[in-house]
């Protein structure tokens, strides 16, 4: 038996190089000219097919899109054949019935040919415009889908190292895909209201989707807001768009808890950030975050110490205690001794009869050995007061360690105000100027905020940001645990993978904790992360080298695990680009800026009457949440007073009627 | 069918109520009720103005429904807002406002002198679009012959739910207290050195959150810190 076509001739014949070569160059021209005329047949839907495939490849688009885009096609061709169908008969004149039964089947079958054919005479006839019309209804979505399998096809050859003259090409393909997507992510910010914070399914979107892995994205980037309610980290050197990522975080939080909780389903969302670098810049981000939040529908954003007290004193007395004393250092050894004295005594001032200290005033004049034996001999209490006898000598030694703590602290901690009083807060601790300072801050801080969480009735997030500058005396895992209990949400930040806490075994065990998914921006090295995000099945083939100046089609390939994130990539990131790994998979997000609404100017004409420093100092207020330090002329000179606003038509002193009746009736008292 | 509409359009329930709803930019039905003298007198008026089509309501916050002015009830009451219903991230700020206003307006002193209270809305229906300067919340005109102290004055009235930065306060109220141009004047006679001041003082209303920042901002106002009150918001003010 004869195989017609085979590559095996009969005995004894050997096959010659030339002859090989003569066959197969035959062999592919034929191929090619049948390719070409069914390409000529099926013009209108080779165009398409074309056009569509160009376009995946302009846009960076997967081809599920294009199948999309096909399947978006299939109303019109419905459409179309329905009016194909019950379009009356007209046999050699005017007027005609609808075709009934076999005949309607037939016209339906039949209608795709006769739309080819009515294409051919139209064409034929120089009327292009109404052959292509002819033709589009059945020509469009096969041409999509053709264009989008064929998009699959060379993708699919690229990815495995099977497509391209030679091996360097798939490389040289991804990275220009890169490049489209990233236009095409680009051109999405652009687009007026394309990417809102809220999406109509409640998802928090962050950007517009450049690339996925093992991930299901959409063109915006999303996610659901149970991930902003676990654990996240954030990672990113300065200048990477890191700041502008969290803020378009806080700002979604917020929205997307506040519209929850307007429709009965959650507690009011409550945004805590700790901004542990302190100094100028953060307080420019703290009103960027003001804005930004103001726009997202909070209704109040308070800017600690800066601008907003918190209580310290409303703690649990037992809690008062333990927060006390760990804002004090001790030592070891020997110097447990007096850790025990100050415990003793702390406890004593804090647990009197009379109630816990309600300021640090109070606290501190209770650091008196009279006056606590006064008071728990008052209560009968023979016990206690003979422990204040027995450390009567330790307390100027306590009473001085608390004073230069408070005097230190600020009176941040001793207002009277509450996590309660609004809806984000945010808290500026001077980590990289004082560090001492910001770690008892931090320390206070997190233990009012647990106290505020076990009372419930708020949905918390707790953001803090370089952390690792104040986690001396609270380890940052301990912050995980201990929110993970309270039902807090921690989302950490840093400028690199060393930044996010003190040892390795803490920042994997921070890192391995994200259930909410990390967010990695440009960063030198992201090999952590990487290992961390986990690996996915990769097909790597290898081609053969002819050794005459070309790569053969002939190799092997075999499954093997890569890592899901691209180290490179994330080398490579671009301002305002980040890579969100959550379950084994990547998203690259071009994240959209937030722009909070600008504060109004004061009026020009009395700015520019002021001196130029005074000018500067005003401009600069403006932007800043605090008033700045200002700058006088002259050396060594006193501050002047500080210039009246001019007042129209009424300098000097003003005087107005006492308008007290209407307005204590109204209101209440004045506040001064 | 037509003569049945007309004299439907005839029987307004509370007409005042209605114009209130359409100045504020909505309201609160539980503030509504206050208003109306009732909450069964409320639903009432609530449901013959959706009847005739010139109010909608729907639950927008947590609480009581809000109530808004359609386009026919603006024709109605012969005001010129662009319709539109009050706005998610403005709701807790339209009912601080409602309540400043309607504490206000219970006072002998405001029953007896009966200014004019020009709100928000209407000021910036005035106003020029992508002008950059500071909205207060309404302004009260006393009127000259009203039989208290303070006759004549302008007061520029400001409901202060989240603390603004204190550099930010103190610039809007010095904006406020040299201004002498009405809302929507040319620039140059937004502030004329010479001319009388346009509020004679400013009101801020504010909440807990808000004091602290908005009495330092008029501790650094030097002398015109006399013209700045500052007091409570009414204790049903907040969302």
């Amino acid at each position: 038996m004869t195989r017609f076509g085979g590559r095996r001739a009969g005995p004894g014949y050997v096959w010659h190089p030339v002859r090989r070569a003569l066959a197969r160059g035959l062999g592919r021209l034929v191929c090619v000219l049948l390719a070409l005329a069914a390409i000529a047949l099926l013009a209108p839907v080779t165009v398409v097919a074309a056009g569509a495939a160009a376009f995946g490849w302009w846009r960076g688009w997967p081809p599920r899109r294009l199948f999309a885009a096909a399947a978006w096609c299939l109303p019109m061709v419905v459409a179309w054949l329905t009016a194909v169908a019950v379009w009356p008969v007209v046999p050699g004149g005017t007027g005609g019935r609808p075709p009934g039964g076999a005949g309607l089947w037939l016209r339906v079958l039949a209608a795709p040919g006769r739309a080819w054919l009515a294409m051919l005479h139209l064409a034929a006839h120089g009327q292009l415009a109404a052959a292509a019309v002819a033709a589009a209804p059945p020509a469009v979505p096969l041409g999509i889908l053709a264009g989008g399998l064929a998009w699959a096809y060379r993708i699919m050859r690229m990815e495995t190292g099977a497509g391209g003259l030679t091996p360097a090409a798939p490389a040289a393909f991804d990275a220009r895909q890169w490049g489209h997507q990233v236009r095409t992510a680009t051109a999405m910010l652009a687009v007026p209201g394309a990417l809102p914070l809220i999406s109509r399914g409640g998802d928090v979107v962050t950007g517009a989707t450049i690339r996925s892995v093992a991930h299901r994205a959409g063109r915006a980037a999303a996610i659901p807001y149970p991930r902003l309610r676990s654990h996240q980290v954030v990672i990113g050197s300065t200048g990477t768009g890191k700041t502008t990522l969290l803020l378009r975080l806080w700002a979604g939080f917020m929205a997307a808890g506040l519209r929850r909780y307007a429709a009965g389903g959650a507690d009011r969302p409550l945004l805590v950030v700790l901004d542990c670098k302190g100094g100028a810049s953060s307080r420019k981000v703290a009103d960027r975050a003001r804005r930004v939040l103001r726009d997202a529908g909070a209704r109040s954003t308070a800017i600690w110490p800066d601008e907003a007290s918190l209580s310290l004193w409303e703690l649990p007395p037992d809690r008062l205690v333990t927060t006390l004393l760990d804002l004090i250092e001790h030592g070891t050894g020997g110097a447990a001794y007096y850790s025990d004295v100050m415990e003793a005594l702390v406890s004593l001032a804090v647990g009197a009869p009379c109630g816990p200290p309600v300021n640090s005033a109070d606290f501190l004049g209770r650091l008196d050995a009279d006056w606590l034996s006064a008071a728990y001999a008052a209560a009968g209490d023979a016990g206690a007061v003979a422990t204040v006898r027995s450390g009567k000598r330790a307390f100027d030694d306590v009473s001085l360690r608390f004073r230069a703590l408070w005097r230190r602290l600020g009176a941040g901690l001793d207002g009277g105000g509450s996590f309660a009083d609004a809806d984000a807060w945010y808290c500026i601790l001077e980590g990289t100027a004082e560090s001492a300072v910001a770690e008892a801050q931090a320390r206070a801080l997190t233990d009012l905020l647990a106290s505020y969480a076990t009372g419930g009735g708020r949905e918390i997030l707790l953001a803090v940001d370089e952390f690792s500058c104040v986690s001396r005396r609270l380890p940052i895992w301990r912050l995980y645990e201990r929110a993970r209990s309270l039902g807090l949400a921690v989302q950490v930040s840093a400028q690199s993978w060393e930044g996010l806490a003190g040892s390795d075994d803490e920042r994997y065990r921070v890192a391995a904790t994200a259930d909410g998914g990390i967010w990695l921006l440009r960063t030198p090295r992201p090999e952590p992360i990487v290992e961390l995000a986990g690996t996915r099945s990769f097909v790597d083939t290898s081609r053969r080298y002819s050794g005459a100046g070309s790569w053969e089609d002939t190799g092997s390939s075999r499954a093997r695990l890569v890592p899901v994130l691209d180290g490179d990539i994330v080398r490579r990131l671009d301002v305002g680009q980040a890579a969100y790994i959550y379950r084994g998979g990547v998203t690259y997000v071009q994240v959209k800026r937030l722009t909070g609404r600008q504060a109004a100017l004061a009026p020009a004409i009395v700015r520019d009457a002021a001196p130029a420093v005074m000018r500067d100092a005003a401009s600069a207020a403006d932007t800043l949440p605090l008033p700045l330090p200002r700058v006088w002329p002259g050396d060594g000179a006193d501050p002047p007073s500080p210039r009246p606003w001019p007042l129209p038509g009424a300098p000097g002193p003003v005087h107005v009627p006492d308008a007290s009746e209407v307005l204590d009736e109204a209101f209440g008292a004045r506040r001064e | 069918m037509t003569i049945d509409r007309e004299r439907s359009a005839l029987a307004v329930r509370n007409a005042d109520a209605l114009v209130f709803t359409a100045d504020m930019y909505g309201i609160q039905f539980d503030q509504l009720a206050a208003l109306a003298g009732g909450e069964r007198a409320a639903r009432a008026a609530v449901a013959r103005w959706r009847t005739l089509g010139y109010a909608d309501s729907a639950r927008l916050s947590p609480g009581p429904a809000w109530v808004w002015v359609t386009k026919a009830g603006l024709a109605t009451c012969g005001l010129s807002y662009p319709p539109a219903q009050p706005a998610l991230s403005r709701l807790a700020h339209i009912r601080a406002v409602t309540a400043v206003r309607m504490a206000l307006q219970s006072t002998a002193a405001y029953q007896l002198a009966r200014p004019f209270w020009r709100c928000e809305r209407r000021i910036r229906s005035r106003h020029g679009v992508g002008v950059r300067q500071h909205l207060p919340d309404a302004e009260v005109h006393w009127p000259d012959e009203a039989p208290v102290a303070w006759a004549g004055e302008c007061w520029a009235v400001e409901a202060e739910l989240s603390p603004k930065t204190v550099a930010r306060t103190t610039a809007i109220m010095r904006e406020i207290l040299v201004r002498t141009g009405d809302y929507g004047c040319l620039a140059a006679d937004a502030a004329v050195p010479g001319k009388p001041a346009r509020h004679a003082r400013a009101l801020y209303v504010c909440s807990s959150a808000a004091v602290g920042t908005v009495l330092r901002a008029r501790a650094e106002l030097g002398p015109l810190a006399a013209r700045i009150e500052v007091r409570d918001l009414p204790r049903d003010a907040l969302l």
